[in-house]
């Protein structure tokens, strides 16, 4: 059938494209930035960014910056983007390669979501950890009993952005 | 369900739920297929369980067409809004899509109240509408792209997935605007807001029957429409169980979609007499099949009454502005009197004897083509061709009849009819037409039919100074009349 031929390309070219929707994202990030949240892409074709995300105050991860790579697969924003922490975290829903384990990078992604709900998701993750399905099992622990400790783990763990321009 | 005799254990259950859960079916073909006859169905199921084999033997007879959707986990989502789009285009009046626009941009209040983002889902509501405009324009021009229009834009993933995202964010928001009506149908005490984000809004969920019913209830049945599900499964009895949502207040019969679904999976159904105008079928399409197909449909007037009730312009349940002032969604609303005796004198019946002649031509000329193309050699078909605009039957010449619509000078009072032919150019004077017009089996006699489609044609007359002069035969004819 002719109809198949051609369609399988995820971006028609009729509509809007993925590069499209990515570039109207990142003007309203530039033109409304939202406090504590940066992001932009790596090159000119728009399918890997970096952002970053600063740690909310009154939580052990206040005044430290993390950052963040993004990829954008031919089916965003139907699709959520891969996201992995780049900064080293220790954080309960954070493994050490810093995967994540959020609802909303899985069955909870909507089109509606975005770059900018996505790093807002995750700013607020990282004050309020979802305990109950941890991917960091000892972290999980300590924020629920020791909040000392989690807090001692948290500094050991992160770099700053010149210290992981050294590492790499 | 199961046997007693064998339990698995939770963690086979787990095991088999884990697998259940990552199974991801390969999916190929068009997101929405041609249209093709649902025999095809029954033969799927000819080898299959007696159950499923009992109740597809009889679906053909009912529903005559069905089209594939994807199983890509959108499927159900897809069904509707493509076959609501189809609907549009089949009632095919320019002001029903002009009041279904005004009526869905009304709607924004209710995303708004469900806060998404304006500036975000703008770029859905837009694709939504720019395929609204383009079919509304087919519609106006009468040119029968529409359809081709509609599916090409559903099987661009991104224009597609554009609309079905715009649909979910409605379903969303009715849902949430009108909580009561499905609470009842969720989990005890679940959060509204919740299951809407991991059931409608998601953006991997297939469609689940509190969304059919927002759907229906948000854009089907306003619109003057009914949604029929016929749930194609293994429970017992003969006949495919049905559920129908039909609009308030909509006496007669409604323009239906209709959707098949078999689990885990919709695919869109037709009745035989949903299919009113033939797609123009792409020319590599095969031809006896589709004008067998047509000519069936043709023939049965009677049953195409109720829809031709549909093409009067006023003819819906609900005006703008009636039912869609504001926010105001009266959702439960106790059908109040419908205006549908009484015509809305402002919208201009103007297409209508277009159409007419549109459709007459086909009645006329598709019988003549089907008996010659389908009963002698297939290349002698194009020497009986008629003006060189009339390519093929099967496509339906509105482009034809329209283009040349405004030149159309019908010089004759009376309770006639005009002749398809009156609308050629050349008719009046006379023009020799130089195509030949002959078969294999009559050449170019005067016995052969196909003359009566020469627009000069003239049929052989009695002359009576002619007979007079050979013989007294005439004398025979002229006493017996």
């Amino acid at each position: 059938m002719a109809l198949t031929s051609g369609h399988n390309a995820p971006n028609g070219s009729r509509g809007q494209t993925v590069a499209q929707r990515l570039q109207k994202e990142l003007m309203d990030l530039m033109t409304k930035p939202t406090a504590g949240i940066t992001a932009f892409p790596d090159d000119e074709n728009m399918t890997r960014w970096t952002a970053t995300i600063e740690g909310p105050a009154d939580t052990p991860y206040a005044n430290l910056t993390f950052k963040l790579a993004m990829r954008f697969g031919s089916t965003y924003p139907y699709e959520a983007p891969s996201v992995v922490f780049k900064t080293p975290i220790y954080h309960p829903n954070v493994d050490f390669s810093g995967r994540i384990c959020l609802d909303i990078l899985k069955d909870k992604w909507s089109a509606l979501v975005g770059i900018e709900g996505l790093l807002v998701s995750l700013q607020s993750l990282l004050g309020e950890p979802n305990n109950s399905s941890p991917l960091n099992g000892q972290a999980a622990e300590l924020w629920d009993n020791d909040m000392e400790a989690f807090k001692r783990h948290v500094l050991a763990r992160h770099k700053t952005s010149e210290e992981l321009d050294l590492d790499a | 369900m199961s046997g007693p005799a064998y339990m698995p254990s939770d963690e086979e259950l787990a095991n088999l739920q884990k697998l259940s859960n990552e199974y991801q079916p390969e999916v190929t073909g068009p997101l929405v297929g041609e249209r093709q006859s649902s025999s095809a169905i029954t033969t799927e199921y000819a080898n299959a369980d007696p159950v499923y084999r009992v109740k597809t033997a009889a679906l053909p007879s009912k529903y005559a067409y069905f089209r594939t959707c994807r199983g890509d986990g959108h499927c159900g989502w897809r069904a509707i809004a493509f076959t609501y789009y189809e609907a549009l285009l089949r009632v095919g009046d320019v002001g029903l899509f002009q009041q279904e626009q005004a009526r869905l941009k009304s709607m924004h209040n209710l995303l708004n109240a469900a806060n998404f983002p304006e500036h975000v889902y703008i770029d859905f509501v837009d694709e939504a509408f720019e395929l609204l405009d383009k079919l509304q324009n087919s519609v106006r021009l009468m040119d029968g792209t529409g359809a081709d229009t509609l599916l090409q834009a559903f099987n661009d993933m991104s224009v597609a997935m554009a609309i079905i995202t715009y649909f979910k964010l409605l379903a969303s928001a009715w849902i949430q605007a009108y909580p009561d009506e499905f609470v009842p149908y969720m989990e005890y005490n679940q959060d509204i807001k919740t299951y809407c984000s991991l059931n409608i809004e998601a953006a991997q969920c297939e469609i689940d029957h509190i969304g059919i019913a927002a759907l229906a209830e948000a854009i089907i049945k306003p619109a003057g429409f009914a949604l029929e599900v016929l749930y194609l499964d293994r429970s017992p009895g003969e006949e495919i169980n049905t559920y129908r949502y039909d609009p308030s207040g909509h006496d007669g019969n409604p323009q239906t979609l209709r959707l098949l679904y078999r689990p885990g999976h919709y695919d869109i159904l037709y009745k035989a007499e949903d299919v009113q105008q033939p797609l123009p079928v792409p020319s590599q399409a095969p031809l006896q099949v589709a004008l067998a197909g047509y000519t069936d449909e043709f023939v049965p007037m009677a049953s195409n009454m109720p829809d031709v009730m549909t093409l009067i312009p006023g003819m819906y349940p609900t005006g703008i502005g009636q039912r869609w002032p504001s926010v105001s969604y009266d959702y439960n609303s106790t059908p109040a009197p419908q205006p549908q005796m009484t015509p809305v004198p402002t919208y201009a019946p103007a297409p209508t004897p277009a159409s007419s002649v549109a459709s007459s031509h086909q009645e006329y000329v598709t019988p003549v083509h089907a008996s010659h193309v389908n009963h002698h050699n297939p290349p002698t078909h194009h020497s009986i061709q008629l003006e060189p605009p009339v390519t093929l039957p099967i496509h339906p010449p509105p482009p034809m009849t329209i283009e040349r619509a405004p030149q159309m000078t019908v010089e004759r009072g009376g309770p006639f009819r005009p002749s398809m032919y009156e609308l050629e150019p050349g008719f009046h004077s006379g023009q020799p037409h130089a195509l030949p017009f002959q078969t294999s089996i009559f050449r170019n006699s005067h016995y052969n039919t196909a003359h009566f489609l020469n627009p000069d044609f003239q049929p052989e007359e009695w002359s009576p100074d002619a007979e007079y002069a050979t013989g007294n035969r005439g004398r025979h004819k002229s006493t017996s009349q």
